[in-house]
């Protein structure tokens, strides 16, 4: 089965919501359909964070917000080696994060244009994470 | 002239290069010399540490008590290939950091223990015992094992470590860990900092060791003054 | 409305508790008592400010236990969870019940015993303030946010990694001064980004923010004593008055936010606590600001309406937030240093704030301040509530 991660879209007025809220922001009607967040959109601002829970094995997990040309704002993971604000991004979907043993499903980003993209590098760019949080 | 039994006692020992002493800006501010303990500074390592052994706090105790053990098996010539490096702030322990050569191309890391939290200080001297196994021992691997979760934390993922659970790593516990010279030279620029030589009025600060006055020891370390003074 | 004023105030040691939770509280509980020289059997009711005794500490219903703990029963009592706000919110609420005249004499107690469990239970616990399905998921932290919110206010403003590292210099100098801080280290540029050893001494916990723009994980207690003014003589300390309180939301996934820079409940809470009090920011003799992360003191020192868009670094290369300056932030030490025990911190910057009125604030004391502000910030800024003192006529 493929996994989506769906914004809401009012049933009334069309707008489009993420992430879902009891009453739409526009019209304050109650009833929306699921829309997939999909395509591409302009990356807003990221980070990549070294100081995880205890579910990550990684060093590193980079993070972004991205407006999607569909309209809504999302936040997810980059799959991209050097981010650069503006760059224009596409939305995967793909497992996140182990909750409880079981893969949890969401928003993966990833260049449009990965020649653009720095170059793979195995060795991380940056420094190393500390204790605290 | 040693008896002969206490000759058959003494472990025969590889050649061991030395580890050239180099200074790190931390933080702070304060410029903490690394360089290698000689056997005559055991015994104010061992001062240092003694009331650090039941200390029931993020491990203290059970590094405290095994490194303890080492170092006077080494002071005692009962751990072969053993060497220990401080770290040492205006003459001041700041902390200890300790391993073995098993045998030409495998080192051991045993424990990492600092009297000074907050500036990073067990970092710096992991890496400077990495550093000594792969760079001036010319060594290929070294084991380890992490005895805190903060320790599998650190040196698992950030280096990041191989498993290598066919050994068991002499420390007992979990299964080792490995750093290869591939890793470690990967690592490096990241990782291992410091400048050399160390210039010589910094360098002649850092003896003798004093240990650090134990109630600033404990309340960095976080501990209850009421139960341990 | 009756007006309200703090009559006892104190704070625990922070930093690594030698005590349970619980003893942490009723400590600070039993020092603003103390302090306003009053007995325990005059307090009507208790408000405690607490974020995670259920998970980290094993206790719920935190109010009912230290009521328990202190004796203090029949007394009427509450817990409040507001994330990191919990602590204003509660001194908010123990306010509105003797404002509107319901008790005469209200404890609030703030505290938080953080360090019962690993480094990376409390990242994880605090990351549940993140939105579930929208951020949490993905292994979002608070760091996390504040680095994406960072990223884009450096590239806005023209702040650089100095400056960020000159409010940890200058919180980490003014922590040096308070006995009850958690971090008692002087830290100094040189190493912290300009040696060769500074990436390892200070590495990036979520870029662009490093290890030292980062609050510690502490434990810790603070209360306050509120009482109406015209009771205020009944006890020993000159009462200091609750002048303004302002609180406002905002959505909980930052990326929904028009502007990721605005933090729009900051701006309105600060508005709303200014008319309250009838005051304007240049009125404001001191403030308590909420930086978790350096970042965020600058973001709110502008956004409260100290400083004008885009200036709030540059007054603080100036050393206007010095605690000799002309609007000293976080005298205390801030989150940053005094230490961020999330159920205590409100607490604990309304406690700093009536010290400081008093004159009792030894050796970080401010001169002759009139009226002090604090600003505690919930979740990433979608609950803040915004705090002004006054010393009394």
């Amino acid at each position: 089965m493929a996994h989506t991660v769906n914004a809401a879209r009012c049933n009334k007025c069309g707008q489009l919501s993420y992430p879902t809220h009891y009453y739409c922001s526009k019209c304050n009607a109650t009833e929306f359909s699921p829309i997939p967040i999909s395509g591409e959109g302009t990356l807003l601002t990221f980070t990549r964070a070294y100081a995880l829970s205890l579910d990550y094995e990684q060093l590193y997990v980079t993070f972004g917000i991205v407006q999607m040309d569909q309209g809504v704002r999302a936040t997810g993971q980059l799959d991209i080696q050097e981010p650069v604000l503006g760059m224009r991004v596409r939305a995967t979907v793909g497992p996140v994060r182990d909750i409880g043993g079981r893969d949890v499903f969401g928003l993966r980003f990833v260049s449009v244009f990965p020649d653009a993209a720095a170059v793979e590098s195995d060795q991380p760019a940056l420094s190393a994470s500390p204790s605290a949080s | 002239m040693m008896d002969h039994l206490e000759a058959m006692l003494r472990p025969p020992k590889l050649d061991m290069a030395p580890y050239p002493a180099k200074h790190i800006l931390l933080a702070n501010g304060e410029t903490m010399v690394v360089r290698s303990a000689s056997l005559d500074e055991v015994d104010v390592l061992l001062d240092a540490i003694d009331p650090l052994r039941t200390l029931d706090r993020d491990f203290y105790d059970v590094v405290g008590a095994r490194l303890y053990a080492e170092l006077l098996g080494w002071k005692r010539h009962r751990v072969r290939n053993e060497y220990c490096l401080v770290g040492v702030i205006d003459g001041e322990l700041a902390g200890i950091v300790n391993g073995r050569m098993f045998d030409e191309k495998h080192g051991i890391s045993y424990h990492t223990l600092t009297l000074k939290r907050g500036l990073r200080i067990g970092a710096h001297l992991f890496a400077s015992k990495m550093e000594h196994h792969i760079e001036y021992l010319g060594q290929d691997e070294v084991w380890i094992v992490a005895e805190s979760p903060i320790g599998h934390r650190r040196w698992m993922i950030e280096y990041p470590l191989q498993q290598k659970f066919s050994i068991q790593h002499e420390l007992g516990g979990a299964p080792s860990w490995v750093l290869t010279r591939e890793t470690y030279f990967k690592a490096k620029s990241r990782l291992v900092s410091g400048a050399r030589p160390v210039p010589a009025h910094l360098l002649e600060k850092s003896y003798p060791i004093r240990k650090p006055d134990l109630r600033t020891m404990l309340i960095q370390i976080g501990e209850t003054l009421e139960a341990k003074l | 409305m009756r007006d309200v004023v703090i009559v006892g105030a104190a704070t625990t040691q922070f930093g690594r508790a030698q005590w349970s939770l619980l003893k942490l509280m009723a400590e600070a509980a039993h020092g603003a008592i103390t302090d306003a020289g009053i007995e325990r059997k005059k307090i009507d009711a208790v408000y405690v400010a607490n974020m995670g005794s259920a998970r980290n500490n094993r206790q719920a219903g935190i109010a009912s236990a230290l009521v328990d703990r202190m004796n203090l029963y029949p007394v009427a009592a509450d817990t409040i969870e507001n994330g990191p706000a919990s602590g204003a919110s509660a001194v908010k609420n123990g306010f509105l019940a003797v404002a509107s005249g319901m008790y005469d004499c209200v404890l609030v107690v703030g505290g938080e015993r953080m360090q019962e469990v690993n480094n990376f239970e409390a990242t994880e616990f605090v990351s549940y303030l993140s939105h579930r399905f929208a951020e949490y998921i993905y292994g979002i932290t608070l760091p996390a946010l504040a680095g994406m919110f960072a990223r884009l206010w450096m590239q806005k403003y023209g702040v650089t990694s100095e400056h960020l590292a000159m409010v940890a210099i200058k919180n980490h100098a003014n922590a040096l001064l308070n006995p009850a801080s958690h971090l008692k280290m002087p830290i100094a540029m040189e190493g912290l980004l300009h040696s060769p050893d500074s990436a390892m001494n200070n590495p990036f916990v979520a870029d662009p923010l490093r290890f030292f723009d980062c609050c510690p994980v502490s434990d810790g207690a603070a209360a306050v004593l509120l009482a109406p003014a015209d009771l205020a003589k009944n006890f020993k300390k000159t009462p200091i008055v609750i002048s303004g309180i302002g609180q406002a939301t905002d959505t909980q996934a930052v990326h929904e936010r028009p502007d990721p820079t605005v933090l729009t409940a900051v701006q309105t809470a600060s508005r709303k606590a200014f008319a309250m009090a009838k005051l304007e920011p240049k009125d404001i003799s001191l403030a308590e600001l909420h930086d978790a992360f350096t970042i965020l003191e600058i973001a709110q020192s502008e956004q409260v309406g100290f400083f004008p868009e885009g200036e709030g670094h540059l007054a603080l290369e100036r050393g206007v937030t010095q605690i000799t300056g002309k609007l000293p932030i976080n005298a205390s030490g801030g989150l940053k240093a005094k230490g961020h025990p999330v159920g205590a911190t409100g607490v604990s910057q309304i406690v700093e704030l009536a010290l400081q009125l008093r004159g009792e604030a030894g050796k970080r004391q401010v001169k002759n301040p009139r009226h002090g502000f604090a600003l505690n910030f919930g979740g990433f800024g979608n609950n803040v509530v915004a705090t002004i003192l006054s010393k009394g006529a």
